[in-house]
């Protein structure tokens, strides 16, 4: 009994220092840019929080969909009210895990919620650990349809059914 | 073996929670989330929204009223009778406005000027609605003779509007205002007629689909009831750029100090006027 508490003991230890190598950011960047006929849809939010686990190679990441600042608010206005519903899907997170990283040359598989819907995405990207710091950088390609974001027929601006999504986040060793 | 299985138990734990910790790590933040959107435009029908233009931005606003439905086909059913208000309206900050404007048929000049009090919120902190002060003046122009009249004074071809907005919304498709208002006239028509002049309006939307919502709007006279109260109502229609509204109402006017006590029309007597509004933003500074 006595041994087996402390072993049990030393384990929960042993995960606590497997959790030691974990980086943090709060205010990472994602921008979006989509090329329309009528105007170039385009945004960028910069409270972008992320977490990566040296250990374990999990990652992820997450933001609030209010947070995307258009140089047209009307855009925003539509933004949020018509195509992403922040109201009701007011977040929109990613999970995964570096499968593979080749001197900074990172793949990332995972799952990307966004507007309340989840797909596996594979990603490739930058993942430089330097000192105490991780620099991750990506862009990847975002289908609308995907993601049960309708594209309406009556609008004035056309939109882009594929999105490119540029990712630029410095992560800091949590201490 | 006891010991293999507490093992494998721990580091299976471990690796299920790993996950779903990483994202707790980056934990609920803790601002306000405030509730936007309330109105698609800066009016209901004929009365002001909460709704500002954001800062930066150049609302551009034509508003046409026609004839009533019931004065027959040979004035089109009230399409012949048009007149015309446009609007310019600017949001300086987020939370404050100012708009000019003028009405053709009455000839006046108005302008006026909303801050934004209170927004609605929830969250990490919590406030029911959002409250907007909307001030307004008018001036109703004069010609040169009328000028060189004795009894002209410039301050009777003015009067004046203040309200107080306030508007919750319920749930992501409907929202309700009540706007206790206040006009003042410097000229009234009668000796025992008060210059000022109480009401209260109620309004509200409900979203049909995204992009379309109906819209209806009530002023209750609370002092010197002489004319009708206004009832109107709207459907907004959003294509982009632009918002299209369609009216109904049982006044022609777009100016408060116009609908909310000069109403003479009857909407059961059919006396209905047709409407639309038609604004286009531009955003001039970022």
């Amino acid at each position: 009994m006595m041994v087996r508490q402390i072993i049990s003991i030393f384990l929960l230890l042993f995960c606590f220092t497997a959790n030691a190598q974990q980086f943090l950011a709060k205010n990472g960047t994602i921008t979006f840019f989509s090329d329309a006929p009528m105007e170039d849809i385009a945004a960028e939010n910069k409270k972008v929080s992320a977490v990566f686990d040296a250990a374990t190679n999990n990652l992820a990441f997450q933001l609030k969909i209010t947070d995307f600042k258009f140089s047209d608010p009307l855009m925003e206005e539509h933004f949020n009210e018509n195509y992403l519903e922040s109201d009701l899907f007011p977040k929109s997170t990613f999970i995964g895990k570096v499968i593979q990283n080749k001197n900074g040359k990172a793949t990332v598989e995972g799952e990307l919620t966004i507007h309340g819907k989840t797909n596996k995405i594979k990603v490739e990207g930058l993942l430089k650990q330097e000192n105490k710091k991780v620099n991750i950088s990506a862009e990847f390609v975002v289908k609308l349809v995907d993601y049960d974001i309708d594209i309406p027929t009556i609008v004035m601006y056309k939109i882009a059914e594929e999105i490119e999504v540029k990712v630029n986040i410095e992560l800091k060793e949590v201490k | 073996m006891k010991k293999l299985i507490l093992f494998g138990f721990v580091l299976l734990s471990f690796s299920v929670k790993a996950q779903d910790d990483l994202l707790n790590m980056l934990g609920e933040d803790d601002e306000p989330m405030y509730i936007s959107y309330l109105f698609k435009g800066t009016k209901v029908v004929n009365g002001q929204s909460v709704e500002l233009p954001a800062k930066g931005v150049l609302q551009f606003t034509i508003q046409h009223r026609f004839g009533t439905l019931n004065s027959g086909f040979y004035n089109l059913y009230g399409l012949d009778n048009s007149q015309v208000r446009l609007g310019f309206d600017y949001g300086i900050k987020d939370y404050l406005a100012v708009g000019i404007g003028r009405s053709s048929t009455t000839k006046t000049v108005d302008a006026n000027a909303k801050i934004r009090l209170k927004r609605q919120c929830k969250g990490s902190k919590t406030f029911p609605c959002s409250v907007v002060f909307n001030s307004a003046v008018f001036i109703k122009q004069w010609q040169y003779a009328d000028a060189q009249l004795e009894s002209f004074l410039l301050t009777n071809q003015m009067s004046f509007a203040n309200q107080l907005l306030i508007a919750r919304k319920i749930n992501r498709d409907f929202t309700i205002q009540l706007s206790p208002t206040m006009v003042h006239y410097n000229l009234v028509e009668r000796k025992d007629e008060p210059n000022d002049k109480f009401s209260l309006g109620i309004g509200g939307r409900r979203k049909i689909t995204k992009r379309l919502s109906v819209n209806a709007e009530y002023f209750y006279q609370l002092t010197d009831k002489v004319n009708n109260n206004v009832l109107s109502f709207g459907f907004d229609i959003e294509t982009g750029g632009h918002v299209f509204q369609l009216h109904l109402s049982n006044s022609p006017a777009m100016i408060a100090p116009a609908f909310i006590t000069k109403t003479t029309g009857n909407w059961l007597e059919g006396d209905i006027y047709f409407g639309f509004n038609i604004s286009r933003v531009f955003t001039l500074s970022k």
